[in-house]
């Protein structure tokens, strides 16, 4: 890491030397340029470059310039040391997610999402969280590589483009015979642009795109349906009643923060009136989680349950045709093994909300239930209403497995030459059957642009470092179609190029920087008829506006419906095969491998297991007592001839015959953090579907720890009881019938006694912060986890701390079950520091090192901490943490770059908590008081309200009467957690509200 | 050998036993002082000991170097073996103040025979103790901010902290013991320096002696001055453990907070630190040859003591146990229920058995005066009581009011190792003690003997403190003996 560190610097000084730069001092200050080259001390250069810049800045635009340096004389208008926030964009597999992010001095530092992208309004996910960190990852590939008879040995670009030039001439004289592309999912115009400029100069190359977690059974559902494929856009906020199939639209979704943003519009019962949520999945999905009923049945049972929905909604005879019943009338015949106590729920609420309903069917699920769930929305005419479709961009694409699949063949049939890998990391997540990684031998040429130095670059000859999405322009567009610039913070840290940049130049044409690709692009896409201004917009802005999508609402087909059950039979919907099945679910934490290297999110606790650091096979409680099998036994599962070994989980909620293996982990080469984590599940996963359809499971007698920050089985009877009684306490929960008959005491009895306190309360003359968690809208996401990690510097510990119980997150969103383990209702309390009005960690501290705030905040003083732990002990949250070690001690000098100058690095024997932000409290103070102006309620938003796609947590001041976290602590829905320790936390949840349907 | 355990109400049993003289006492107690080498075994003993010492060492400096993680501590038990080691050692000491200053109040004459080598061991189990709250702390560099010290930021420390009047307790008591301790060794060491025949043991004991001539008028002063201190010290034997048990019963933890705590941990502490003072003095008294002054009888006493004192121990679990479940308090009802049948269910069991049943033991005659049975009785009362901290700092911490939070206590090598470590510790010192001071008050012991110049027929072998006037003495004598006395 020393190394790395050392080498930044260098770069500097061998930037100090490069040509390039030479020309553009001389093109910008050419009186300073003499004397810079002739007198090279570092001062003077940086001198003069400061100066040029200063110039440069003088136009009033910061973004042609592509080398950042620091400054020796001020700019105008810009403060060191005050942040600044650009608008960008991160693509994650072929959707962009739009971004807002805070540099300080020249260094990105926090994302957020932009507040004005539809999109996002703020709000984010863990993964858009963590990108920071990857961006300082000291493990990110720094080196252009070639390996020849298996040595590593490090190239220069220049060599690359030498090597390049050749070969791409050789080439171009050819056609393109012999070159395939093999890119991951892109949405980038420019790219698309790059892309046909290459087909045009190559045109019998091929270029394939292959995504391991994708949406492609909806493509090929909408096919089936419409006759195109189609980008559903459900419109939670719009549907009075919601089917899930399958489908975890609240997280594992590309447009996840919205549909929570929606789905929790409608969850607050404002006007007592809310949606109703029925989940039917085999796993347990944040959404299942959320459902108001829910129902585990097996992957493969599914499109069965679908099919017979369908056949008993058709039998009104208002709903579907005469051809459709006749269609349906077989599949009515079967009967399902596990029918949802709810059937006759979901069938009325849907005949009886029509147009204010909305099926949704899973991209694990095959495309006959995709097309079926299209034809049910037509039926119950929502289609336009709560779910609307937009033509893909890309209407030929085969199936990314499809795609994979003609790959290998060419490959075995020696038709590709060379290969040309973009991003992505096929070695690793290609479906094993397909021996992808086994054919690559046949290819001459292997050329990779990776972020790391991964298996797939491990298997290539040449290894190309990709530039990261903070340093590097490009664009791309959201779920919506609305295109979105990207733009750097920051020189790229480890010299890398975008794939843009490298086909431009494999092209080998003019202009080969990708602003200028960019710029290009937009200036074609744009309608402006001044361009400048257009693209100063966009940038500004983050989005372009008028590049949605046009909504759509097609016919579905007339035979849609015989083809969706003809597609659900080829599938073999109907067969019940094994009593066991594997069901692959993309990770919470790692998404599909590619974050296997981030500290954060792999430390990141699982929404529903609470896992850390690992995947696991999770189990159903009764599954597990049928094999005999305890949290952490290591079983073998074999399908097909393979098998893994996996130690499992148990989680109450799964269908009984499904095990969950969440995907990407067992990395070989990710780097420092994430090599050798969890188990390989892509060994196991067929390219047919993203389950099995059997499995066997076997005991191997071996034990594996793992690390969950919140035990759930691995606990005797009496902590089980006891934790069953406490939970009804500490979460309060209410149906909608229950709410609407009226205030209700929410508070326990021994709450309700009279109290009186020892103390002289506190006065406050000015702010009294506080804050309110919504439980009703909190989907356990864990964004905030995250997002408070890059705020606050809080430290990854690793797995063999999290498993002594030493995680240092500030916020944790506590999961609960209840009920009977097999069907449990799931309920989420994030939890903070409560700021205790009488707070029983100021008073035992015996030196005084955390003190109550004259605006109520609990505010810890790290240096007067001696760490005695007396506090933590005396919290009844247990919301402090302790620095048992020197945590920071390890970081790189590029992670350090990435902590946050407003907020204490925390030295090895003090405690640590959440502060509210207070660095952001007081940044808004400060601002308030030069511009001689109140604060503004909603003006400060801590980093775990900031990200929180539902808004679930309000900050806010309770002196302030019509402030919003004021309103809702005096709401009839709110409670205080401990109540009767009188300590009287500032923190307030509101009860969660179900809707579960009425029993007739 | 006479039996001087029987309870003969017309005959006073004497303390000490053997045909003795004032020089034969000097003689027995000097002779372990002046012996030119001690027995091999001590030199054994001590390298284990200093061994374990070094053990003890190692560790601490790894700590410090490393960080408090080193231990098993996590969030939510953030004090386990750092706070329980803590707390038993500070129990330990509290018999060498009861015996020394308590007992010399009610005027318990047996006290003599055992109360130097109780007050050593006070001392020397305090030093244990106050190392772990030094060391537990996170910066150690900075533990003393917790001291009330002037400083250029006029921070105070916080008075409303246990932890704070811990530190003055603690640190009150550590200085009056040493002070009483030492005090009441000054006529012994005289004694060694004027017997001393080498020039480093004058200029040794000469030094600490501090000009002791045995002159009536320094009789005197020392005479007020112990008085004085016993009664200084007596509080203290009550505050001390009072305020360490404030550390939890302030804390509003289910299983800390409870108002029994106080009383409840003065007679766990006197209990534990009896305890110990029989496993070290049965082993003691049979190897240096003291079997004369510390006699079954004071032996017998002291279990007497250990069997009350482990009676209210008892008593103090079952009303923990009732309250629990009369309160209604669910947390206190679950934190108890936690204790007996959660995961530390073991340490729970080892803390009933050798707490509450091994010293009913005590009520047969033959437990109380068969040294071999009250060694092992007394190790298995300090093994309890060891645990019995354990228990209540650990099963309280690792389940509280959020089950979410809940958490798993397993203990590292190094706290296993610091926790040996302290024993060498406290070992050492105490064989240091052995070989180089007066283990037996000999001052004390010779005023209880009939040749204290108050050789009455019914006193005899009995004695009267040897401070008291003698014409007062007199005038007791004569009334207490009645026409049948005869005065010599």
């Amino acid at each position: 890491m020393k190394q790395a560190g050392k080498r930044y610097w260098r770069s500097l000084d061998e930037l100090a030397d490069s040509p390039e730069l030479r020309r553009r001092v001389e093109r910008e200050s050419p009186s300073l340029a003499s004397q810079i080259w002739t007198a090279a001390s570092r001062r003077d250069f940086l001198k003069a470059m400061g100066a040029s810049l200063a110039l440069g800045s003088l136009t009033g635009c910061r973004w042609p310039k592509e080398k950042i340096v620091p400054y020796a004389h001020r700019p105008e208008g810009r403060v060191p040391g005050k942040p600044e926030q650009f608008a960008t964009a991160m693509e994650l597999a072929g959707v962009a997610r739009a971004l807002l992010v805070t540099s300080y001095d020249g260094r990105p530092l926090k994302v957020e999402g932009n507040p004005e992208h539809p999109e996002s309004r703020g709000a984010s996910d863990a993964y858009a969280q963590a990108s920071v960190l990857e961006l300082y990852d000291p493990d990110r590939s720094k080196d252009v590589v070639l390996r020849q008879n298996r040595q590593r040995i490090v190239q220069t670009w220049d060599q690359f483009d030498a090597f390049a030039k050749a070969a791409f001439s050789e080439l171009r004289r050819r056609g393109g015979d012999g070159f395939s592309v093999l890119s991951e999912a892109s949405s980038s115009p420019s790219l698309y642009d790059m892309r046909a400029r290459l087909q045009q100069a190559l045109p019998m190359m091929t270029w394939y795109e292959y995504e391991p977690v994708s949406r492609d059974n909806e493509r090929l559902g909408t096919a089936m349906a419409f006759g195109r494929p189609c980008r559903a856009h459900p419109a939670l906020d719009q549907a009075d009643v919601i089917l899930s199939l399958d489908s975890d639209l609240l997280m594992n979704s590309p447009v996840a923060v919205k549909h929570a943003m929606a789905f929790a519009s409608r969850r607050r019962a404002e006007d007592f009136r809310m949606n109703r949520l029925y989940v039917v999945e085999p796993v347990v999905s944040v959404t299942g989680a959320m459902a108001d009923h829910r129902c585990a049945t097996p992957s493969r049972l599914v499109p069965r349950f679908a099919c017979k929905l369908a056949g008993e909604l058709t039998s009104d005879p208002a709903l579907g045709t005469a051809a459709d019943k006749a269609a349906l009338a077989p599949l009515l015949q079967q009967t399902l093994p596990a029918m949802p106590p709810f059937f006759a729920d979901i069938v009325r609420d849907l005949r009886e909300n029509r147009g204010r309903s909305l099926v949704v069917a899973g991209p694990r699920q095959n495309p006959g239930v995709h097309a079926l769930a299209a034809w049910l929305n037509h039926v119950l005419g929502n289609a336009g209403k709560t779910i609307t479709y937009t033509a893909e961009v890309d209407p030929d694409r085969p199936a990314h497995v499809d795609a994979m699949r003609a790959l290998v063949s060419e490959m075995k049939a020696g038709r590709v030459d060379t290969l040309l890998v973009l991003g992505g990391n096929p070695v690793y997540n290609a479906p094993a059957d397909l021996e992808f990684a086994q054919q690559l031998d046949r290819v001459k040429t292997l050329i990779r642009v990776g972020l790391y130095e991964d298996e797939t670059s491990l298997a290539c000859d040449w290894h190309l470092p990709q530039a990261h999405f903070l340093e590097s322009w490009g664009d791309a567009r959201a779920y919506d179609g609305t295109i979105s610039i990207v733009q750097p913070l920051i020189d790229p840290l480890y010299d890398g190029r975008t794939p843009i940049e490298i086909l431009a130049t494999a092209l080998d044409e003019e202009p080969r920087r990708c602003y200028d690709i960019v710029r290009r692009t937009f200036g074609r896409l744009s309608s402006a008829a001044d361009v400048e201004p257009a693209w100063r917009r966009a940038l500004h802005d983050g989005l372009v506006e008028g590049t949605r999508f046009k909504p759509d609402v097609p016919m579905p087909l007339a035979d849609a419906l015989s083809k969706a059950i003809e597609g659900i039979e080829k599938e073999g919907g109907g067969s019940d095969a094994s009593p066991i099945e594997v069901v692959f679910v993309q990770d919470h934490s790692v998404h599909d491998g590619r974050y296997a290297n981030s500290g954060w999110l792999q430390e990141m606790p699982d929404p529903l297991t609470k896992l850390t650091w690992d995947n696991a096979a999770a189990v159903s409680p009764a599954l597990a007592r049928e094999q005999n099998l305890t949290e952490g036994d290591v079983v073998r599962i074999s399908c097909d001839g393979t098998s893994i070994e996996a130690p499992v989980v148990l989680l109450p909620g799964q269908a009984t015959g499904s095990i969950a293996l969440p995907l990407g982990y067992g990395r070989r080469a990710a780097g420092r953090v994430g090599t050798g984590v969890g188990v390989d599940a892509y060994n196991l996963r067929p390219s047919t579907a993203m389950y099995t359809r059997r499995a066997d499971l076997m005991k191997t007698g071996r034990r594996y720890p793992l690390a969950a920050t919140q035990d759930h089985f691995i606990i005797d009877p009496v902590g089980h009881e006891e934790r069953e009684r406490r939970s009804r306490e500490l979460i309060r929960e209410l149906t909608l019938a229950e709410y609407k008959a009226g205030p209700r005491q929410l508070a326990t009895e021994s709450a309700r006694k009279p109290r009186f306190s020892l103390w002289r309360e506190h006065e406050y003359e000015g702010h009294r912060w506080a804050m309110a968690i919504d439980l009703s809208v909190c989907t356990g996401c864990s964004a905030c986890v995250v997002a408070c990690q890059a705020e606050n510097n809080v430290p990854v510990v690793g797995k063999d701390q999290v498993k002594r119980g030493r995680e240092m997150h500030w916020i944790r969103v506590d999961r609960y079950f209840s009920g009977d383990p097999d069907s449990p209702s799931i309920s989420f309390q994030p939890l903070t520091c409560h700021h205790c009005e009488d707070a029983p960690c100021e008073q035992v501290c015996p030196v005084g090192a955390t003190q109550h705030s004259h605006e109520g905040l609990n505010d810890m003083v790290y240096n007067r901490c001696v760490g005695t732990r007396y506090c933590s002990n005396n919290c009844p949250y247990k919301v402090r943490r302790f620095n048992w070690f020197n945590n920071l001690k390890r970081l790189s000098d590029f992670q350090k770059m990435q902590l946050n100058p407003e907020v204490t690095v925390r030295s090895r024997g003090v405690m640590e908590k959440c502060t509210f932000c207070v660095q952001r409290i007081n940044l808004a103070k400060i601002a308030a008081k030069n511009d001689r102006r109140a604060l503004v309620d909603g003006g400060i938003t801590p980093a775990c309200a900031q990200a929180c796609p539902t808004g679930a947590i309000v900050f806010g001041d309770l002196n302030d009467a019509e402030s919003r976290v004021a309103k809702l602590h005096a709401s009839g829905r709110s409670y205080a957690l401990l109540e009767e320790l009188n300590i009287k936390p500032r923190t307030k949840y509101l009860a969660r509200l179900r809707n579960p349907a009425e029993r007739t | 050998m006479i039996d001087n355990t029987a309870d003969d109400p017309r005959r006073r049993a004497p303390l000490v036993l053997g045909e003795h003289n004032f020089a034969t006492v000097t003689d027995a107690v000097c002779n372990i002082v002046e012996a030119p080498a001690p027995p091999k075994a001590w030199y054994v003993a001590l390298a284990v000991s200093v061994g374990l010492t070094g053990v003890l060492f190692a560790c601490v400096g790894y700590l410090i170097m490393t960080g408090v993680g080193v231990w098993g501590l996590n969030v939510p038990v953030g004090w386990a073996f750092d706070i329980t080691n803590f707390v038993f050692w500070v129990g330990i000491g509290h018999a060498g103040t009861l015996i020394s200053a308590i007992l010399f109040l009610f005027r318990q004459k047996w006290r003599t025979g055992i109360n130097r080598f109780a007050e050593a061991m006070t001392i020397f189990a305090v030093v244990c103790a106050g190392l772990f709250p030094a060391i537990h702390v996170g910066r150690v560099w900075v533990a003393y901010w917790l001291f009330p010290l002037p400083n250029q930021m006029a921070i105070w420390p916080n008075f409303r902290s246990p932890l704070l009047w811990d530190v003055f307790a603690v640190s009150t008591y550590m200085t009056v013991s040493i002070m009483f301790w030492y005090m009441g060794m000054i006529p012994d060491l005289a004694t060694l320096r004027d017997r001393a025949t080498t020039r480093i043991r004058h200029v040794f004991y000469g030094i600490f002696s501090l000009g002791w001539r045995g002159s009536n008028r320094h009789w005197h002063r020392f005479d007020r001055a112990y008085l004085l201190l016993a009664a200084l010290a007596t509080p203290l034997v009550l505050s001390v453990h009072s305020v360490v048990s404030f550390d939890f019963a302030v804390s509003l933890l289910p299983g800390w907070h409870t108002t029994i705590f106080p009383p409840y941990f003065v007679a766990g502490a006197i209990f534990s630190g009896f305890a110990m003072v029989v496993t070290l003095m049965v082993p003691a008294r049979a190897f240096f040859g003291l079997k004369d002054f510390v006699t079954l009888r004071h032996l017998d006493n002291m279990n007497k003591i250990i069997l009350a004192t482990g009676s209210m121990v008892a008593y103090a679990y079952g009303i923990e146990l009732f309250i629990a479940w009369y309160s209604g308090n669910l947390f206190e009802k679950f934190a108890f229920a936690n204790r007996a049948f959660g995961p530390y269910w073991w340490a729970y069991w080892t803390m009933m058995t050798c707490n509450v049943l091994v010293p009913q033991l005590f009520w047969f005659k033959k437990a109380r005066t068969t040294p071999w049975i009250m060694l092992v009785l007394c190790a298995l009362v300090n093994v309890g009581m060891w645990f019995e901290r354990f228990v209540i700092i650990v099963t309280s911490l690792s389940r509280d009011f959020l089950p979410s939070s809940w958490g798993y206590f397993k203990p590292t090598a190094v706290d296993l190792l610091t926790m040996a470590g302290s024993f060498g510790l406290f070992f050492t010192l105490f064989l240091l003690f052995c070989r180089y001071l007066p283990m037996i008050a000999m001052a004390e012991v010779k005023s209880i003997m009939p040749k204290a110049g108050l050789d009455y027929g019914v006193h005899r072998g009995h004695g009267q403190y040897w401070g008291e006037i003698p014409h007062q003495h007199n005038q007791q004598a004569e009334s207490a003996a009645g026409p049948t006395g005869t005065a010599v």
